[in-house]
């Protein structure tokens, strides 16, 4: 039998011959084992948990139209494609618009949105009733609700005023019957020439009303009186040419000039225009604690229904991320995107990363305490072990033991309970980790194959400095007790 | 020729003068016991012997090498190599089987054998309770197992301590044939004791009292 396997031998007899107590040393080494590896676990964990916890706290990045582009489903849901699928929990988009309630003289922020969104990127709304389903569904803040009186159930009437040339059109295509047209040009002196007009069933000009205000009263300021070149308008259709569709007004050739040139650069004013209104039932009313109780939330549906546009103002996105990756995100979004720009929620952003911080934190400080009172605990188990053991000591020094002997001995028992305690710890600490994790942040964790040689390699050295001390309490232990009797 | 010489020595503990300039010598394959009343120095003068304690002062020379003068990790190094060593307790590993704690005994010496540490125990009456843990022996058989354990290596000298103190007659008696069997092979003894019928079993006994041999008696009957 070689010297290694006697070695072998004799401390796997000693653990295994002497139970009660190694039971101890290796409890205490293992439950240490165990918290530490739960703990390390939870630890490297605790950021994809918080991160999916902190997506409570609402939107972390908002995607903007860049300067003079504009933002729509379309190129947003291109812009989308920069953040992975499995970190974006929700893009809610908005189009803020003010509708009139006519039937009480008010008018509010109406914001239409895609409520399916809503629910992932503001978990914190609290909706009395229900988030609509349907269109012509609204759902009401808590503060416009009170101040005119609707409830879960009512109806609203809502009314969209157009806003002059909000439908955008250029003057060729507002030249229809029937349109009313308005228009501006530079006139004598820089004064401006406002011009309305209203067309007839051929689209020529019905009746036509100037504003020279600012022109010399004794000149061109006469025109709006003056009927004969007033009526040389009449029936004609646009654009116009002075000297050859119309003549100028003697003595005021300029603001003349200026009428025709209004006319033909005039567009289809609000007059035409009917304003849209839509009847809406109330499905749920929004308590938020911030600015959202003075809003009225439709489907983006309706919205387009009403204002005749796909346009969004805003996206709120929350995506499960740090700031670093969330600024990743909005490098390559602002890149790849011409319309689109992204920009970080600092505040929910910053406030994440100072919790996570903070929560790592302190799970490292506790895993500092753990280790130390394990060390504490299996040093005073070893310790106990050595005076348990001394005259077994004496008796192996008495025989011939030398000190390296004893301490190759001791730290060869203290390494193997460390294995043991080790894979006890790697085991258990999953289980306790993913009791914590399931208990605490509701979801489960992967298991870290590196833990199981993570555990045993550290365990090993808490019980081999553990071992230090009790070991040289071993090494001073005087051989000749053994031969006094006692 | 002899193996212990022991010149000139003394061993003061502060006030205490456990040992007076005591000379003695044992020679090879001589059986010598050491009595004495309690005090009497016996404890201190096998300390010396058996490499676990040195004089204040004076020589020891075992086998030739002054001890009195080594560290003591050489000191280690010679009772492991020189001596073989029986207690009044027994001692044994109480988690290793007997054949494990005659083992222990070569692991430290040189290389673990089985086989031998089963001849051993062959010899000294216990191969059957070879495989048995040391609450499972009798205290005769414990001891038996201790003279296996001490006799295993093929020491220069035997040092025994009160080696049946705890031990019925029947079991002292078997111990004293241990120990004249070995005699007849070569082996040098040593046997520190206060009882007398054990003196009687040596060849020569040397009486100390107060830190001083008071006599040294040679046993007309040894052998007989």
């Amino acid at each position: 039998m070689t010297k290694r396997r006697m070695f072998l031998r004799m401390i796997t007899a000693s653990l295994l011959r002497r139970r009660s107590r190694m039971l101890i040393a290796l409890l205490s080494i293992g439950i240490g084992a165990t918290i530490l590896a739960g703990l390390v676990t939870i630890y490297v964990d605790v950021p994809r948990q918080m991160g999916a916890q902190f997506r409570s706290y609402g939107a972390n990045m908002l995607l903007l139209p860049k300067d003079g582009a504009e933002l729509n489903s379309q190129n947003l849901s291109e812009a989308l494609q920069a953040i992975p699928a499995d970190v974006l929990v929700g893009a809610a988009p908005y189009r803020y618009v003010r509708l009139d309630m006519t039937t009480r003289q008010q008018s509010f922020t109406a914001a239409g949105t895609d409520f399916s969104q809503i629910v992932k990127t503001s978990p914190y709304f609290s909706v009395e009733g229900a988030y609509p389903s349907e269109t012509r569904q609204v759902l009401v803040g808590k503060e416009i609700a009170d101040t005119i009186g609707v409830k879960v159930g009512s109806t609203m009437e809502l009314t969209w005023q157009p806003t002059n040339n909000a439908a955008g059109k250029t003057p060729e295509e507002s030249r229809v019957p029937g349109a009313s047209l308005s228009g501006k040009a530079e006139g004598f002196g820089g004064g401006v020439v406002y011009v309305t007009a209203v067309l007839d069933e051929n689209a020529g000009i019905a009746s036509l009303t100037v504003d020279a205000s600012t022109q010399t009263p004794e000149y061109g300021g006469r025109i709006p009186d003056d009927e004969s070149f007033l009526n040389q308008f009449i029936g004609k259709s646009l654009p116009l040419s002075l000297g050859e569709d119309v003549d100028a007004l003697s003595g005021a050739t300029v603001t003349s000039s200026a009428v025709v040139d209004a006319l033909n650069k005039a567009t289809e004013g609000s007059a035409s225009v009917q304003p849209k209104t839509l009847n809406f039932t109330v499905t749920g009313i929004l308590t938020t604690g911030g600015e959202e109780e003075s809003y009225v939330f439709l489907s983006l549906k309706d919205m387009e229904m009403m204002t005749d546009s796909d346009q969004l103002d805003v996206a709120e996105l929350s995506v499960s991320a740090s700031v670093d990756q969330l600024e990743a995100y909005a490098g390559a979004i602002a890149e790849n995107s011409a319309s689109v720009s992204a920009r970080l929620v600092k505040r929910v952003a910053r406030s994440e990363a100072s919790v996570l911080e903070k929560l790592t934190a302190l799970v490292f400080l506790v895993t500092l305490v753990v280790l130390l009172l394990t060390m504490i605990c299996v040093s005073t188990t070893m310790m106990a072990v050595v005076s348990e053991r001394r005259r077994e000591i004496g008796l192996r020094k008495a025989l011939g033991a030398s000190d390296g002997s004893i301490r190759a001995e001791f730290l060869g028992e203290g390494l193997f309970l460390g294995l043991l305690g080790g894979v006890m710890g790697a085991v258990l600490g999953f289980v306790f980790a993913q009791v914590v994790s399931v208990n605490v942040f509701g979801s489960s964790i992967t298991f870290q194959p590196l833990l199981l040689p993570a555990a045993v390699i550290v365990s090993m050295l808490i019980a081999a400095v553990s071992c230090l001390l009790p070991i040289k309490r071993a090494v001073a232990i005087d051989p000749a007790l053994v031969l006094k009797g006692e | 020729m002899s193996l212990l010489e022991i010149k000139n020595v003394s061993k003061i503990y502060g006030e205490l003068k456990a040992l007076d300039n005591v000379s003695i010598h044992v020679d090879k394959g001589e059986w010598v016991a050491i009595m004495g009343p309690s005090g009497s120095g016996k404890s201190t003068m096998m300390n010396i012997i058996g490499c676990m304690d040195k004089p204040t002062s004076g020589e020891v020379l075992l086998d030739g090498v002054d001890i009195s003068k080594e560290s003591s990790k050489h000191l280690t190094d010679i009772r492991r190599d020189k001596i073989g060593l029986i207690f009044q307790q027994f001692h044994m590993v109480n988690y290793l089987t007997a054949v494990e704690n005659v083992m222990v005994s070569q692991y430290y010496h040189s290389m673990p054998d089985e086989k031998e540490a089963l001849e051993a125990l062959e010899r000294v009456g216990l191969r059957e309770r070879a495989r048995h843990l040391p609450s499972q022996l009798s205290g005769g058989e414990q001891q038996r197992v201790c003279v296996a354990r001490a006799l295993i290596n093929h020491p220069e000298l035997i040092l025994a301590d009160e080696p049946t103190g705890n031990l019925d007659e029947a079991n002292e008696n078997i111990v004293l044939a241990l120990f004249a069997q070995l005699h007849r092979e070569g082996t040098t003894l040593i046997v520190v004791t206060h009882d007398p019928e054990v003196a009687e079993a040596a060849q020569r006994t040397i009486v100390l009292e107060h830190g001083k041999v008071a006599r040294e008696v040679i046993n007309e009957n040894f052998g007989k």
